[in-house]
This record gives C-alpha cells, sequence and structure tokens, in this order.
C-alpha cells in the first residue's frame, strides 16, 4: 500500500496504481478523454496532467504511478491553461455543427432536427411528443409561425430549406384525426397552486407545464371561450376553431381548471386570489388594448380598431362593411383584417402604410397572401383626419410620405411631404396600429395599482425570474414583450413557468444551457459549399391549399396541409446539420468547463474527409474525429485500424483514416465509447439534446448470455441500446443483435388489436370477445374430448413469469400436462 | 438438459461465464459461440489469447476451429463415438482422476466395460478424426491439474442421439474430475434468452416447475393446496410429439404462446398438415406469424420491451426485464392476457404485477427461493439460492453433486437416422448467423443487419463443388425426403466435404420443410442437426 495526497486530501492505495487510477477509486475528479478500459492512447489527450511537488513540470496522471508520500494537485490556474491550450488545439481541427443552425434559431429552441427525424422514421406520435417538451401550441404554431428556423436551414444552400412548420403542422393533425392520445405523464402532485390570468397562448402554455410539474393550475379566462388571440384573434381561415378547440383541450387534459367569462379587475382581484390560497399568480393577459389612431375621426362609428374588429368577426356578429374599406397599419394584424374584409363581401380594401413595402412590420409571406387574394396598397401615406360624409360613408385625407434622410442609426424615418395629400372614400376604416397591455394603469384593487408599467404600456417583469414588481406575482407573453409572435409568447410562458416552478418549490432553477456550440458555419458565406457535395436537388413539397379566388368566398381554412406521403418526402429532404452524439461527447463538456473560446481559437472551417457509409451500422464521419484512439481501445476484437498521415502545426494529425478490419462483427461498441460524433449510429437518427431521457436497465432478448443492457428512451420510443461496461456478466459488450437489433420493437407490423376469423379471415375484434372465443372453445372440446384435447406452447422468449403462468393455466383452467416450449427447437 | 438431470442431479450449465477467464483448456464441442452466443464466443477467444488451450470438434471450420489448438473436423452425427473414444484412451493410458472417480461418482465399471471397443482406430473410422488427434485431445483435455471446461450447443442437442451425446460428455467430464471447480464443468450454452428460464418455470410436459417430476406426491400436495386445484398425474405430449397426436386426432386445440412452428418445426409441412386439422387454434405473439396466419384468435401480446419479469440466463443467472416503453395499439404483456383468459375459464388468477407472480415462484422453487425482485435490483443471481441471505451459486457440483454421486451414463453410438444414401448423397446441418436470429421476425427489421447477412445460402466444399460442377453464388435445389427449397450456393472451405450448411434464419429458404422430425427418446428433441438431402443445380 502506499499512502499519498491529493488535493491535500489522503488517500491510501495499492502498489502499481497510476495517480489517475488512484483518483478515480477515490471520486476525485480528474479530467481525460483518451483514457478508456483500462488502456491509455498511443495519442494523450494530457487532460489528466497533474502537479507532484518537487516535480518541475507536470506530468500525465495516467502514467505516472501513485508513489509513498506524494503529493498531487489535480487542479491549478497552471493547469487549467494547459488544458485550455490543448482543447483548443484539438478544438481547432474539430468540423461539425453540434445543435442544427434550426434548432439554434428557433425561439423555443425546439428539436427540429429530432422531430423532423422521427417524422422520416414514420414515428408521428414521438415527434409530436417532442414538441411538446417545449410547445404545447403545435397545431396553431404550427399554422401561423413566422418560421425563424427556415430562414436558416442549410438545405438553402442546396436548393430550398425543409418546410418545418408544415411538418410540425403534420405530426399533430395527424395525431388529431387518428385520435391519438400522447399519454404525457404528469410529475408527482406537489399540493401547490398556481393561478394563470390570462387564457391565451401564454397563459395556457404556462398551466400546462406546471400541471406537468404537478402543481394545481387555475386559468381565469375574461372570454367566454379559452385561446385568447388565437381564438378572438387570428381568423379561422388560418386557425379553424375546432383545430384550436382540440388543441386547447389537450392541453386541459394535463389537469387543468378554469373559469371562464372571469374579468381580472371587475370579477376578481389580486388579493382575491391571494385570499383563495394560490402560491403564486401569473399575469398573461396578452394586449388586448389597441392604440389609438389619434387623429380626427377615430370615434366615429364605422371607424374600428383592428383587436375589436377580429373579436367581433371571431364572435360572428352580424355587421355590415360597406363596399369599399381602408385598414391603417402594416403589421399582421392589419393584413389578416384585410383578409377578413374581403371574405366579409368588402369588394375593395385597402392597406394604408407610411412606409414602403419592406417597412411593413408584418410577415411578407402574410403580404403577399394578402395580395394574392386582392389586398390593395397605398403605401407611403398617412391618414391626417377621418370625416364622415352624409350617406354615412367616410372621407380620409391622407398625406403622401417619403423617406427622410438616415438618422443616426442609419433608418430613414419617413416624413410627410409637404403640401401633398390624397383622399380616399371608404365605408369603414379599420386601424391597426398595434396593441398594448394596458392604457395607463391597471385597476380594482389595490396591488393592481402597484403593479409597474412599462413606457410600452406592457407588464414590467424581470427577464432572470419573470418576477413583477410584486412578490409571488409574475407576467409573461405579449402583456411583458408587447405584441410578437404565438411562439415567442409560448417561450416566455414556459420560461415562467419555470420560475414559477423553483419559486414555489423553493429549489433552485436548472441552469441555462451552455450556447457553446460548434459549427460548420454561422452565416451562409462561412458555410463551405464542399458540405454538400453528392447532395442531389430535390425541391420542397408544395403544400396544397385552396386558390385565392375560391379561399375568399368564406372563412375556411386556406392551407390544407401536407399529406402523409408529403411530410415523409420533406422530412427526408433534412441535412441533419446537428450531431447525433450530444449527450456523449466527451470534448464539448471539456471545452466548456475550461472556457476554450472555440470562435476565436478556431474550430474546422470545411470537411476534408467525406463520410463513410460503407459499414453496415456505422457512419463514420473523420471531420469530427479527434484521434483520441478510445475506439481502438475499446474494441475487443481489434477490429479497428485508425492512422494518421502526419502531424500538422500544432501537433494536430491530418490525413486520418478509420477501416473496420473484416473481422468487425458489427458489435457498435467503439460508436458508444466514441469521444465525439466521429461514429455514429446509422439507425439512431434523432439527437438527444437538452431533453430528459429515461435510462431503462433490462436483460437482451437474443441468445441465453443474459447480456444487461441499457435502453435510452425518449418520451415512448427506444433511441438506442447501450451497455453498462461495469455490469456482469458482459462488462459492456453486446452483439450486434443486442446493441442494433430493436428496431423490431416499434414495427409497424406489430400486432395492435386482438384478431379472431371470421369468413374465413382474420378480423380485428375487442380483448373481450377474444378471450370469450378462446375460452368458449377451450370449454367445449374439453367438455367433448377431455383435458387432454388441449397442448399449449410456451416460449423460451417470454420470462419466467410467463412461463410459470401458461403452465399453470394448462395444468389448472385446463387440466392436462400438455404443456411445452421450444427449448428443444 | 434432460442428461445432466440424470446424471448430475441439475440440468444447467454447471459453471459461470465469468469462468471462462480461469480455464486452462477449453474443449468446445457442437458450439459456434460467435453465430449463437457472441458475447461468450468474445470471452472464449480472449481466454484462448491470454494462453488457454483450445480443443473444437466441429464439421465445419469456423473461427474457432481455425483458432484451435487441436480441431476435430467430426462427420456430423458421430459425437457419441468420439466422445467414447476420448474416455478409452483416457482409461487406457491412466489419465483418469481416480480419486475423484471413486469418491464422488457411480457406475464407473459399466463406462468402462462400454468404451472398451471404442478404441482410437475404430473410432477414426467413425468420426474421420486420425487416431493421433484423438490421442492429443484426449491427453490435453484429462491433463492432471488444470482447469478443463466443456461448452457445447445445440450441434450436439439437435440429434436423435442428443441426450446420449450430452451424458456422454458429462461421462467425459466426470472421469477426469473437471467438475465442481472454478475455470471447469460441462457447460451448455442455451440457444434462446430464457431457456432455462421455461424449463425451470416447468413448461415442460413431465414436470411441475423445478424438475419435480409428476411422480411426487408430497409436491403436488404441496401445488394443489396453493393453486386449489386438483393437477393432472397423466404426463402430457412434447411440442415435438404434438403434431403425430393431432393427425390422430389425439389433440383438438393449441394454445401457442410466441412460437411459430410452422417455420421452426423440422419437417414443417407435418406441422402445417396438423394444423390444418386443429378444431382450434390460439396463438399469442408480437407479429402475425406464419403460424398466427392459420390461428382461429390471435392476442397481441408485449414484447419483451414493455414488460417487466425475469429471464434465467445461460448461467442460471435470474436477470429482471424491464419495461421502457408501451405496448402498441391494444397489445398487453402475455402474463395478463393469461390471467384474463384464466379469469374467463372460471379459474382465478389474481396478480397486480410479474413481481406477485414471482414471489409465488420462489415460494415454490427451492431453487429460486431466496430470489426477489429487490435482490436482483442491479446484479442477477445464480440459481440455487435457496434462502434469502444466499449469494447465489457461480459453480455447481462444489464437493457433491446434486444428486449426491456423478452417474456415468455410457451408451453406445448408434449413428444418425438418416445416414446419405445413393439417392440423398449429401448431409445437411443447420445453424445460425452470428447477425441473424431464429426465423428473423426480430433482426431482420434492422437494416444494419440485414445488410450483414440478407439471404440464406449453403455453405458448400470447394471439392464437392468441383464434383456437382457448381459455382458460388449459383441458385441450386436442396431436397430432403420431406421437402425442397431452392437455395443460392457459397463454397467455402468452411464446409466439410459431403456436407451442407444452411442457416434457418430466411423465411423464404425455409430450410426446416427439409430436416428431419426423428426425435430423442429422452427429451425429444428433434435431429435437426444431421439429414440427408441432394443437390440439383
Amino acid at each position: 500500500m502506499v499512502s499519498l495526497t491529493i488535493n491535500g486530501l489522503e488517500v491510501t492505495a495499492q502498489e502499481g496504481l497510476t495517480i489517475l487510477e488512484v483518483a478515480q477509486r477515490s471520486d476525485i475528479y480528474i479530467p481525460t478523454i483518451c483514457r478508456i478500459n483500462g488502456k491509455n492512447s498511443a495519442e494523450p489527450c494530457e487532460m489528466c496532467l497533474v502537479e507532484i511537488a518537487g516535480m518541475d513540470t507536470p506530468v500525465r496522471s495516467c502514467v505516472a504511478l501513485a508513489k509513498d508520500g506524494m503529493s498531487v494537485v489535480t487542479d491549478s490556474p497552471e493547469l487549467r491553461t494547459l488544458r485550455q491550450e490543448k482543447l483548443a488545439r484539438i478544438s481547432s481541427n474539430h468540423f461539425g455543427d453540434c445543435k442544427a443552425p434550426c434548432n439554434l434559431t428557433c425561439p423555443g429552441q425546439i428539436n427540429v432536427q429530432g422531430y423532423i427525424a422521427h417524422i422520416a422514421r414514420g414515428e408521428y406520435e414521438e415527434a409530436l411528443r417532442l414538441i411538446y417538451e417545449r410547445n404545447p401550441f403545435p397545431y396553431s404554431v404550427g399554422r401561423v409561425c413566422p418560421r425563424f428556423c427556415e430562414t436558416r436551414c442549410r438545405r438553402i444552400l442546396v436548393d430550398e430549406p425543409i418546410s418545418i412548420n408544415h411538418l410540425k403542422r403534420f405530426v399533430a393533425d395527424w395525431t388529431m384525426s387518428n385520435g391519438i392520445d400522447l399519454n404525457i405523464k404528469r410529475e408527482k402532485h406537489t399540493g401547490k397552486r398556481v393561478a394563470v390570468i390570462g387564457g391565451g397562448p401564454a397563459g395556457l402554455t404556462s398551466a400546462y407545464y406546471l400541471a406537468r410539474h404537478g402543481h394545481d393550475v387555475t386559468v381565469l379566462e375574461a372570454m367566454p371561450k379559452l385561446g385568447g388571440m388565437l381564438q378572438y384573434g387570428i381568423p379561422e381561415y388560418k386557425i379553424p376553431r375546432n383545430v384550436l378547440e382540440f388543441e386547447t383541450n389537450m392541453i386541459l387534459r394535463m389537469g387543468i381548471s378554469v373559469r371562464l367569462s372571469q374579468k381580472w379587475g371587475q370579477d376578481f382581484s389580486l388579493q382575491d386570489l391571494r385570499d383563495q390560497g394560490f402560491d403564486a399568480i401569473l399575469l398573461a393577459i396578452g394586449v388586448g388594448v389597441d392604440k389609438k389612431l389619434e387623429i380626427r375621426g377615430q370615434v366615429l362609428p364605422n371607424v374600428i380598431p383592428a383587436a375589436r374588429f377580429l373579436k367581433s368577426l371571431a364572435c360572428h356578429e352580424k355587421a355590415d362593411y360597406g363596399r369599399r374599406a381602408a385598414v391603417i397599419g402594416g403589421n399582421n394584424i392589419a393584413m389578416e383584417a384585410a383578409r377578413s374584409l374581403i371574405r366579409s363581401g368588402v369588394d375593395e380594401v385597402t392597406i394604408v402604410y407610411h412606409r414602403g413595402h419592406e417597412g411593413m412590420p408584418a410577415n411578407q409571406r402574410i403580404i403577399r397572401e394578402a395580395k394574392s387574394e386582392g389586398v390593395q396598397f397605398l403605401l407611403m401615406a398617412s391618414p391626417v383626419q377621418i370625416s364622415e360624409k352624409d350617406d354615412g360613408s367616410l372621407k380620409v385625407d391622407l398625406i403622401r410620405m417619403r423617406l427622410g434622410a438616415p438618422n443616426e442609426r442609419g433608418t430613414r424615418i419617413p416624413e410627410p411631404i409637404p403640401g401633398s395629400s390624397n383622399i380616399i372614400e371608404v365605408d369603414t376604416v379599420i386601424s391597426s396600429l398595434g396593441q398594448m397591455a394596458v392604457e395607463d394603469s391597471f385597476s380594482g384593487g389595490e396591488l393592481e395599482e402597484q403593479l409597474d408599467i412599462s413606457p410600452k404600456n406592457t407588464i414590467k417583469a424581470s427577464l432572470r425570474n419573470s418576477l413583477t414588481n410584486i412578490a409571488g406575482i409574475f407576467a409573461a407573453g405579449d402583456a411583458v414583450n408587447g405584441p410578437r409572435t404565438v411562439i415567442q409568447a409560448v417561450v416566455s410562458a414556459r420560461r415562467a413557468a419555470e420560475n414559477i416552478h423553483s419559486y414555489i418549490m423553493d429549489t433552485p432553477k436548472e441552469p441555462a444551457e451552455n450556447r457553446f456550440n460548434f459549427t460548420r458555419g454561422k452565416a451562409f458565406d462561412d458555410v463551405a459549399l464542399s458540405n454538400f457535395d453528392g447532395i442531389n436537388i430535390k425541391l420542397r413539397e408544395k403544400m396544397p391549399e385552396r386558390p385565392p379566388e375560391t379561399a375568399i368566398q368564406d372563412f375556411d381554412e386556406v392551407k390544407l396541409g401536407l399529406t402523409e406521403k408529403q411530410a415523409r418526402k420533406e422530412a427526408e429532404r433534412c441535412l441533419s446539420c446537428g450531431c447525433t452524439a450530444i449527450d456523449r461527447c466527451k470534448l464539448k463538456p471539456l471545452d466548456i468547463e475550461y472556457k476554450v473560446n472555440i470562435n476565436k481559437t478556431g474550430m474546422g472551417k470545411f470537411p476534408v474527409y467525406a463520410r463513410d457509409y460503407s459499414h453496415p451500422n456505422i457512419i463514420v464521419d473523420l471531420n469530427k474525429c479527434i484521434y483520441c484512439q478510445r475506439c481502438l481501445n475499446i474494441c475487443e476484437y481489434d477490429a479497428i485500424e485508425i492512422t494518421c498521415a502526419e502531424k500538422g502545426e500544432n501537433g494536430i494529425p491530418t490525413g486520418l483514416s478509420l477501416t473496420f478490419k473484416d473481422n468487425c462483427v458489427s458489435c457498435g461498441k467503439c460508436v458508444d465509447n466514441c469521444a465525439t460524433g466521429a461514429l455514429n449510429k446509422k439507425e439512431s437518427t434523432v439527437p438527444i439534446i437538452s431533453e430528459k431521457i429515461r435510462q431503462v436497465r433490462s436483460t437482451c432478448p437474443y441468445c441465453g448470455a443474459g447480456c444487461q443492457l441499457i435502453f435510452k428512451v425518449k418520451g415512448d420510443t427506444i433511441i438506442e441500446v447501450t451497455a453498462d461496461p461495469d455490469q456482469a456478466p458482459n462488462y459492456g459488450a453486446l452483439c450486434v443483435k443486442g446493441r442494433f437489433g430493436f428496431n423490431f420493437i416499434q414495427h409497424k407490423e406489430r400486432l395492435t388489436k386482438p384478431l379472431v376469423r371470421r369468413n374465413n379471415q382474420l378480423v380485428e375484434t375487442t380483448w373481450d370477445e377474444a378471450l370469450e372465443a378462446v375460452a368458449k372453445n377451450f370449454f367445449d372440446l374439453k367438455a367433448m374430448y377431455g383435458p387432454d384435447s388441449i397442448a399449449g406452447f410456451s416460449c423460451a422468449r417470454a420470462t419466467n413469469e410467463e412461463n410459470f403462468l401458461l403452465q399453470k393455466f394448462m395444468r389448472t383452467a385446463i387440466g392436462t400436462n400438455n404443456i411445452d416450449h421450444c427449448a428443444r427447437l | 438438459m434432460a442428461s445432466l438431470a440424470i446424471t448430475f442431479g441439475s440440468g444447467a450449465m454447471t459453471n459461470s461465464i465469468a469462468d471462462i477467464a480461469d480455464s486452462d483448456i477449453i474443449f468446445v464441442i457442437g458450439s459456434n459461440a460467435d453465430t449463437g452466443h457472441p458475447t461468450i464466443g468474445l470471452r472464449l477467444h480472449q481466454a484462448v489469447a491470454r494462453g488457454a488451450k483450445l480443443i473444437v470438434v466441429d464439421p465445419r471450420g469456423t473461427d474457432f476451429a481455425r483458432e484451435a489448438d487441436l480441431w476435430l473436423r467430426i462427420k456430423p452425427g458421430t459425437d457419441v463415438a468420439l466422445l467414447n473414444g476420448l474416455c478409452h484412451i483416457i482409461i487406457e493410458e491412466g489419465l483418469w482422476d481416480k480419486e475423484y472417480v471413486k469418491e464422488r461418482t457411480e457406475n464407473f465399471e459399466e463406462l468402462e466395460i462400454i468404451c472398451k471397443k471404442y478404441d482410437p482406430i475404430y473410432v477414426s473410422e467413425i468420426t474421420g478424426i486420425a487416431e493421433d488427434q484423438l490421442r492429443k485431445a484426449a491427453r490435453l483435455y484429462a491433463s492432471s491439474g488444470k482447469k478443463s471446461a466443456i461448452y457445447y450447443g445445440m450441434g450436439l442437442a439437435h440429434h436423435a442421439s442428443g441426450t446420449d451425446n450430452v451424458k456422454s460428455i458429462a461421462n467425459l467430464a466426470m472421469l477426469c474430475g473437471k467438475l465442481g471447480v472454478a475455470g471447469g464443468g460441462v457447460n451448455p450454452l442455451r440457444g434462446q434468452n430464457n431457456v432455462q428460464g421455461a424449463c425451470d418455470m416447468g413448461a415442460l410436459f413431465n414436470t411441475l416447475p423445478g424438475y419435480s417430476g409428476l411422480a411426487n406426491d408430497e409436491i403436488f400436495a404441496k401445488y394443489e393446496k396453493l393453486w386449489d386445484v386438483k393437477l393432472p398425474r397423466r404426463p402430457g405430449k412434447a411440442a415435438t410429439e404434438v403434431w403425430d397426436d393431432i393427425i390422430d386426432g389425439n389433440i383438438r386445440a393449441l394454445y401457442i404462446m410466441g412460437e411459430d412452428p410452422v417455420l421452426a418445426d423440422p419437417n414443417a409441412g407435418h406441422a402445417v398438415k396438423a394444423i390444418e386439422k386443429l378444431n382450434f387454434m390460439v396463438v399469442q405473439d408480437i407479429f402475425l406469424t406464419d403460424t398466427a396466419k392459420m390461428a382461429d384468435v390471435v392476442l397481441p401480446a408485449a414484447c419483451y420491451a414493455e414488460k417487466d419479469g425475469t429471464f434465467t440466463s445461460t448461467e442460471r443467472r435470474v436477470q429482471r426485464v424491464r419495461k421502457a416503453v408501451e405496448p402498441p395499439g391494444e397489445a398487453r404483456p402475455d402474463w395478463r392476457i393469461i390471467c384474463d383468459l384464466a379469469q374467463k375459464m372460471g379459474y382465478m388468477m389474481r396478480y397486480n404485477s410479474p413481481e406477485e407472480v414471482f414471489n409465488e415462484v420462489a415460494s415454490l422453487l427451492p431453487q429460486y427461493g431466496g430470489i426477489s425482485y429487490p435482490r436482483i435490483e442491479k446484479l442477477g443471481l445464480q440459481w440455487p439460492c435457496p434462502d434469502k441471505d444466499h449469494p447465489g451459486t457461480p459453480v455447481l457440483h462444489i464437493g457433491k453433486f446434486t444428486r449426491g454421486r456423478g452417474l456415468f451414463v455410457p451408451e453406445e453410438f448408434t449413428g444418425p437416422k438418416e445416414p446419405p444414401d445413393k439417392e440423398y448423397p449429401m448431409l445437411l446441418t443447420t445453424g445460425r448467423e452470428f447477425s441473424q436470429y431464429n426465423f428473423g421476425s426480430m433482426t431482420r427489421k434492422t437494416p444494419g443487419i440485414e445488410a450483414i447477412c440478407p439471404e440464406a445460402f449453403a455453405e458448400i466444399n470447394p471439392e464437392d463443388g468441383k464434383r456437382l460442377g457448381i459455382k458460388d453464388k449459383v441458385w441450386i435445389r436442396l431436397t430432403s425426403r420431406r421437402g425442397s427449397i431452392k437455395i443460392r450456393v457459397k463454397i467455402t472451405e468452411r464446409s466439410q466435404e459431403g456436407t451442407v450448411f444452411v442457416p434457418y434464419h430466411f423465411a423464404e429458404a425455409p430450410i426446416n420443410m427439409l430436416t428431419l422430425n426423428s426425435l430423442d427418446r429422452l427429451s425429444r428433441s428433434p435431429e435437426y442437426k444431421v439429414c440427408a438431402v441432394k443437390i440439383e443445380i
């Protein structure tokens, strides 16, 4: 035995062990990448450097033996610098994307590549479950999202981006029309109560995630129906109300109480809620107040604020808007108001805006849609006053605008052209100048009056913890941020839910994910086109939609949704940019731990090696290889050959080559132990990013060796199978069947319903009928021919319990020893 | 299993997989662990790399055969002659463990008598193995003071004389005193994940759970009290015998859980004919198998990843199976289906979980008595584990056999039931490929596995190829007295002259239409491994 100190701790250990081994056995952390299976790499990673008292330079703890009286230090500024420098060198040659650009761009940080991969595999239910981890409004968002993600899709460099949002809508609609229960589990009941004011996207999102955490949530909604802007703002030709109802019901199924037609400040106050014992209150009231036009004539009866107009349409209130209408404003709501006017029988609809086309805040796609439906645009014009003529029609006086000189930030503010004027005559004016949460202050109680309001007439809430200036009262969504997209409201609300959860449970929030990310190029210009060698042009699937001529006749949905075939084809277009090894990566966590700034010190810029698909189960991407040789050292068959032609500057290996020798048995141990995404399983296409996965230990179903394996399960889908290196009897070894042969579990050919023969055909039936049929036949035959006329075959692949029960069944319920199994076959 | 129960008193692998690391000499017969049990194969290879001596008895030139210190390329179906011959040499040369035989075994005299005629010249004639190789193998295996382990697989058991083969193995091991020590033993490698468990649980026609047979009144009384019903004492029919009984009108209904006899049974055409004659058949499976397609009722079952329970591995280790995902659609775990059906039949089986079933097993089976779910939460226990403090048993028969003294049961060599003749001049033998499993319903759904081994093939020796004018990769017709299939040829030295090897995983080349359904007289195992065939181009 030797006795030494590591970081001042007295440690005794067997003689002949390395310092690293001694530290690992004493649970003292020393970083290492290349050390595996008790072997050191011929290309040491040098992460395990330690300082030993009395020695001038640090030594590798994987080779230095622990000696009596040694004093070892595993962490110091010098060691950190050395490790950081080495990591920077390794990283400078590592080329690939950690997370895909779509995922990084999505405000909801949804695992986009993941759900597209699920769709490509036909796992629609799991795709939707993955979306629900971060967005409980896939039906609506799938119809109205401005699609930030698609703007960054790398496929743009080949042909067109993936239709990500249409795919999201597809899986949502597919599960709806197939009546599938996502069966998302609610966590254990906490007994905590939260009140959410507002039943729109933000309120219901918070309610959903709070309920999922096990809290009792009550939503208070001012209107008679849930949905907020989705119900009372966005017209039905974009979100059919039956879809919205299904969507909100899905959310409520998490177990949420709802109080409808309850106006805050009128029917209840914050103090009331506190008195009712709620542990936290969330304000998610949206922006229900229209900004005023503030010109003469704004109060005329046919001058209607946009939100009020859309709400009355949504409530199917009868109204005559005349033959001509003007919509003042260039935002999304203005566009939808214009399209709704056309559908309400107005012949001429003109949008008036004080900037040009590009200057309108509305989404360009929506502007195009409005145009195609016949909406006209009067741009570079601003209303001055509105007056009513004798016949009740309206005269709108306009002044023409021009762009002024650039200001200090370079933007050119429109200014009136003196003396220019223009008049349009209409029957209705809709003003859409934007919305706010509150006019000047809230009323209805002391707490209400204390609430801090921002200059933009929204509720002030902390970005960090979603808290308003009043303890226990939180705010989220448009009510805080002003009018934004649905997905942004969802994101804000999900964060608020996490904040409320940690507040009421008094637990620290899960730390935000580090933004460290290897990338093949941040901007499109940085991405080498050689990345896409060999990828053929395949244009995106076209969304089936009704032609504008018929679409404007009614309020029915315009876009009809991708077919299943289209969705599969579209999903298969995905280039799968993101790494599927994120959850096992050894490099990224160390880069983060040692604060390597790869944006400064560099990372690979272009692909040097073509991906190798020749192995039946494994894809090799040497662009990500850091030449740590873990694969070589973990392979129990000596079936891997990995070489480097020469060392470049800084000792970086170049000219890498990895070959699987003929004796490779595809056991896949190398993939599970690869330090990066250089080795990948062909069938594991869903990256496991930040979501929770379950690891379930079980026993292999193939031969009798009884290998212990671990299922990695996401939602209700097995993503991959691995093995624990410390677990008997197989100690991390599995064969090709054990590690790769699990596709059959969730195969579409699985039997899902009992079948019974009718007219010589097997047809689906209920369990009760099927079992009844079996019991009756057994009964009759037993009565007629005796129990020995019935025989049972048990199964050497079924469990002990099931074998036990079947023989018990045959011996008791039937009364025969005619029971056997396939042991001999 | 039946044979080891007779000779040792316990029909299971005597030692543990981990033991391989302790063996000095490894004797492999009728097993290609690389394909049947890859992770065990790996440990065997590693043992050889470490310096253990390897003896392989195999008609095929497998990787193990090529790696072996001694490869005995045996004519298929002549194992008893070989094993008797080895015993003959060991006795003749005085290499046997006299003390061990005297103190721990009985009936040695009979072995001596039977083996007398199996001298190397005679055995060499039958098996095709050279005399000096026989002597070398005998001397190596018997090496005094060394730990010698025997591993065997279905290559030994799948014969009409399968139990004779196994008894002969037991004779050899007892004769040399290689039982009851770590690194030694007689170790059958179980082909399927839970064959051991299915046997332990009494899913057998001739015994109640725990191998207590059908004659023990005391045990019957115990079961009848717990199960509250009079149990049948008439012996049942083995699965392989059932078909004849159906044809004869004795059996009229089948309840099949997870089996596909239409593909799996030898002389499968016979099984199909029998099924057509049944009054009623219910199949409980995860897929609509060929057998299920013929059923009157099909019940959708959950697969291993969708339910809880235990499997007992080849080394007698009882390990947990855990539910990872939900079953598809309305599929239910088998245990639940059986309980539901029992209820419909008016016999109450009230279990809320597999754990409750297991606890009943533990209460009835002494080997499982000390095992419970909490105890095997992380690491499985090897039976016998009689009480809750017992650590399990990695090596059986230390100091004493389960039955007391080890019993020598020598058998005469009888030869294959269907030797090649003029009309059917070749021997057919069947087996596994490493990437595929059974009839492919599980493995063939993974593209990466299909890519490794996408289709069936018939391995034929280059000399036979030349003689018959067959080139590599051509299609041939392979015909036995029972059936005929088309299959692609693989010309390879792995196959011995005069023999054809065909893997049985492929429904499109259902080789069991050809195999022989002669049964072993004790275990009722079929003669899968040898039958006579002819090749037509």
